[in-house]
């Protein structure tokens, strides 16, 4: 036999039956709940990584024939020599010129016009270039704390602005949130750090909510097939107290459309059952 | 030590608040600030208090600010007004001398104006082909809901889990 003891304001815990001796309840440092609630911890997300920013999608692989992007519009370059013109392409430049054209090809995708560099979309959008291409790199050097530091901190610089623009211009937030890929989530609002305990309150909690809910639920079906029954006897009964209030010559306070009224909700609900069974049937 | 007490705010018949996440169907929360009166320091300090509307069509979002109105009957033991007016909708400023819309200290016009005068993009964001607020509700923004910090792993992807 389980029993449950009443721990504080919310919660309810089963208690064994070595626990119980003469109707006296006590715990003692082996106390056991017997509740099938099992806590997991869950695993620690390092503050860059893009569950914890927000980007949907990472650093894309980019086309690694195209031509650097300070030269792209050199008329030498488009005279010269085949292998000339292959020594300026992303093949044979450092990592930090895919980045530029990664940063330039975003902002390009937001941006108000050609010369636009300061407004906060281009702003965000190149924060987002930045922070997805050294999302990528500290992947493979998580042990370079410097740029650790340097991402949180632009994480927290763009999602600070993107709180000021939802503010400003929910319109624009929007947009520049479906464009960049960006899931924006509010601050919790409460602040805790996670512990056993506290974790099985709340899941414990959380199971009592979730039997109180199903034995309503179960309630309320139940009510709910009893309700023509109890609609027929009350036609039945109103018209009983009518008829004898008739017969005796008394007052007669059940009138004939009280009577009717039921019998509508009756029929009514009838037809509700019938089409609700016949919907079940079908599927 | 307080030693003015405010009515509370539900006694009051209409009041301004501010729309706060709320999963409730049919209702919306709201915040409702006011002053009270510390008369040992003699200064006025914020005290916030919560109230629930009635709002079947759901027309206040998180951080609008509504006026609300006491309903004659209570609907539910916590929905005791009805919203009346969305007064200030969040992100949408309107300048009240001139009745133009205004992004931080600055017109929507003259934004746009000198986009144009440098060459507005196609690309760009244009306020007319704009949809209504809430259509990245539940796919990238999630301030219409709480939030909480993980505390258990059961395999489920919350969004609303930090």
């Amino acid at each position: 036999m389980i029993r449950f003891r009443c721990l504080g304001i919310n919660s309810v815990v089963p208690i064994h039956e070595s626990c119980i001796l003469d109707n006296i309840i006590f715990r003692n440092y082996a106390f056991k709940s017997d509740l099938k609630i099992k806590w997991n911890r869950p695993e620690k997300i390092p503050c860059y990584k893009p569950e914890k920013s927000g980007d949907l999608k990472g650093f894309p692989k980019l086309d690694k024939k195209q031509v650097l992007l300070e030269f792209r519009d050199s008329k030498e370059l488009q005279s010269a020599d085949e292998n000339v013109k292959k020594l300026f392409t992303l093949e044979f430049a450092p990592k930090k010129y895919t980045n530029r054209i990664f940063y330039n090809d975003i902002v390009e995708k937001v941006k108000r016009h050609e010369y636009d560099r300061t407004s906060i979309e281009a702003k965000i959008a190149k924060w987002t270039g930045v922070i997805r291409a050294q999302q990528e790199h500290l992947d493979k050097f998580p042990r370079n704390l410097r740029l650790k530091v340097i991402l949180k901190e632009l994480i927290e610089k763009r999602k600070k602005h993107l709180r000021h623009l939802r503010r400003w211009d929910y319109k624009k937030f929007e947009w520049l949130i479906e464009n960049l890929d960006i899931v924006y989530k509010p601050e919790p609002t409460e602040s805790y750090v996670i512990s056993r305990k506290d974790s099985l309150r709340k899941l414990t909690d959380k199971y009592c909510e979730g039997i109180k809910e199903d034995r309503l639920n179960l309630y309320k079906l139940k009510l709910e097939s009893e309700h023509p029954a109890f609609l027929a006897e009350k036609i039945s009964c109103l018209k009983f107290i009518r008829d004898e209030q008739i017969a005796c010559g008394t007052e007669v306070t059940v009138t004939d459309d009280e009577i009717n009224e039921v019998q509508k909700q009756l029929d009514d609900l009838k037809k509700k059952n019938e089409e609700l069974n016949k919907q079940n049937e079908n599927e | 030590m307080t030693n003015m007490v405010l009515p509370a705010a539900t006694k009051v018949h209409m009041l301004i608040g501010q729309c706060v996440p709320c999963i409730k169907q049919g209702a919306s929360k709201f915040k409702i600030k006011r002053l009270e009166l510390d008369s040992n320091l003699n200064m006025f300090f914020p005290k916030h208090e919560v109230v629930y509307a009635h709002d079947p069509e759901k027309i206040c979002k998180t951080g609008d600010y509504v006026i609300i109105e006491k309903l004659p009957e209570k609907l539910t033991r916590l929905i005791t007004h009805k919203v009346k007016e969305v007064l200030y909708p969040l992100g949408d400023v309107t300048d009240p001398i001139t009745g133009k819309k205004v992004v931080v200290g600055s017109f929507r016009d003259h934004i746009e104006n000198v986009s144009k005068a440098y060459g507005e993009k196609k690309t760009a964001f244009k306020y007319e082909k704009a949809p209504k607020r809430g259509w990245q509700e539940n796919k990238k923004d999630f301030t219409h809901v709480e939030t909480y910090i993980k505390y258990h792993e059961d395999g489920s992807n919350d969004p609303t889990a930090v």
